[in-house]
């Protein structure tokens, strides 16, 4: 019972840092390996500002999603539009922003973790397991900016022409849509859902400046075992790589938490390297 | 003053050129046909009016010249494009392939999806449908409905016929000149097929290597040989 509900739990906000990985991976086709990055922004922005100077919690986790969304924005059009085309470079570059971000981060915040406070602190138990109100409601935020998002990018003109644009670039252009527009517009949203994602992520983990490797690999397979990313076969990934940490943990030991996400990553691209729902769309 | 005029226009695709001094005018209300084999540059001519090549010379719409706009702006004009390939969204439904060409548009939704389905109810039956399971006849319906969607005064349609059953040919045919008396559009079409252009353009244009090789009304090019040198040679 602990398995499932903790399960469930770490699923539904893994599915909320995958998401803004694999909506620049569908408009853009650009794998954005600084994506981790923005869990580290989005952490340390909370951090000081809510925790250092004492801001309400609200407007520290908005401030943290507004800075990630400003991020976004300048490596789309600092960096990724300068080097269009190139995927490689793209990778490279991104990379390599990443590293230099966690240094700027040592930098600031120095080398050691930071324990982040619980957003809403306490603690229930549902069925005998234990369960902190803050996974909770990170739960719960990451499954309404889920469906926020499903409803936005099914119902709305510029989540259609997101689609559009991540099945068939030209075919958006002359439907009138800019696909650059939308392009930078993606960006920004990712930005920002990591950025959120980031403070949810720290206040179950801890604060570090090495925390964006983990979650870019569970982004990584997430893409890579669901294929080019719809938002359901995101969410089903992200439960199914949610499940196996669970597992992993309590049943064979804790230091192959993240062993077997990889594991799985290899053997998807060995087997079925379109992803287990492999289409390309939204 | 035409309503929409090409002139000295030279098209690239990275070094190679693929147009020379293409010049062509098209009148409000007409709808004419640019004939030529595979390969002639009719379908590098419509992707540069639609601002998808580099060019060199220019291309005027209602006197407003469409050069250096992109794609976006250029529908946003009043320009609808239905291209050979369709680049349709396979894993959308009909319905949403449709509502994305009325991006520009909005205002026009209820009304254009209205003309759209009078046209071709099948896209009416079929809406929820993805066009990745779609005919070839099915998708040059979407292909022209989403151009539709767009509110175009002009509509260029690259190869409208190719590749699809003969009766549907017809029905793409009768579609076109309903889109012209109906609607008011102008038309510019592509052809490979020179009588099938005849039936539906009232001028041509025949284009052979990238050049302008003849134009007139359809009377005038019927029995002339450039229009057969065109396809098969000198």
């Amino acid at each position: 019972m602990q398995i499932i509900i903790q399960g469930l739990l770490l699923s539904g906000l893994y599915a909320l840092i995958a998401m803004g990985f694999t909506l620049i991976f569908s408009v853009g086709r650009v794998l954005n390996l600084a994506y981790g990055a923005y869990l580290l922004i989005g952490g340390y922005v909370y951090f000081t500002i809510s925790q250092t100077f004492g801001v309400p919690k609200l407007i520290g986790l908005l401030l943290a999603a507004v800075v990630g969304c400003l991020v976004g924005l300048l490596k789309y059009r600092l960096l990724v539009k300068p080097l269009k085309g190139d995927h490689v470079a793209v990778e490279i570059s991104t990379l390599i922003l990443a590293v230099v971000l966690q240094a700027g981060v040592v930098f600031l915040y120095g080398d050691s973790s930071k324990i982040l406070l619980p957003i809403v602190p306490g603690v229930t138990h549902v069925a005998g397991a234990s369960v902190t109100y803050n996974l909770l409601a990170a739960t719960f935020a990451s499954w309404a900016i889920l469906i926020g998002l499903y409803l936005f990018v099914r119902k709305t003109h510029v989540g259609r022409a997101m689609q559009a644009v991540s099945m068939d670039n030209r075919g958006a252009a002359i439907s009138g849509v800019d696909p650059d527009k939308i392009n930078l517009f993606t960006w920004g949203l990712s930005g920002a859902l990591g950025a959120t994602a980031g403070v949810f992520f720290a206040s179950y983990t801890q604060l570090s400046p090495s925390m964006w490797v983990a979650p870019l690999i569970i982004s990584v397979a997430v893409v890579i075992v669901g294929g080019i990313g719809s938002i359901i076969g995101t969410l089903v990934v992200a439960h199914i790589v949610g499940f196996m940490e669970v597992l992993a943990v309590a049943v064979i030991a804790p230091e192959l938490r993240g062993v077997f996400t990889m594991l799985l990553i290899i053997v998807v691209l060995v087997i079925r390297p379109q992803g287990l729902f492999g289409r390309e769309e939204l | 003053m035409a309503f929409l005029e090409v002139a000295k226009l030279n098209a690239f695709y990275g070094k190679a050129q693929a147009l020379h001094d293409v010049s062509l005018t098209v009148n409000a209300g007409e709808i004419i046909a640019i004939v030529g084999a595979n390969g002639a540059g009719k379908s590098t001519l419509l992707d540069s009016i639609m601002g998808l090549t580099r060019i060199s010379g220019d291309i005027r719409l209602e006197d407003q010249s469409l050069v250096g706009l992109g794609s976006a702006a250029i529908v946003k004009k009043g320009v609808g494009y239905a291209p050979e390939r369709f680049n349709l969204f396979p894993y959308m439904s009909v319905r949403d392939n449709l509502l994305v060409g009325a991006y520009t548009a909005r205002d026009d939704i209820r009304k254009n999806l209205a003309t759209v389905h009078k046209l071709f109810p099948r896209l009416e039956e079929r809406k929820n449908q993805e066009t990745s399971t779609q005919s070839g006849g099915e998708r040059q319906m979407v292909s022209l409905g989403r151009a539709l969607m767009t509110s175009p005064r002009l509509l260029l349609v690259d190869e409208p016929t190719i590749g699809l059953a003969p009766k549907i040919c017809v029905e793409i045919a009768e579609a076109l000149t309903k889109m012209r008396d109906e609607l008011g559009a102008t038309i510019v079409i592509t052809e490979q097929n020179a009588n099938f252009a005849m039936t539906l353009a009232e001028r041509l244009y025949v284009l052979e290597s990238g050049h302008i090789k003849a134009q007139g009304t359809v009377d005038e090019l019927r029995n002339d040989k450039r229009l057969t040198e065109a396809y098969f040679g000198h």
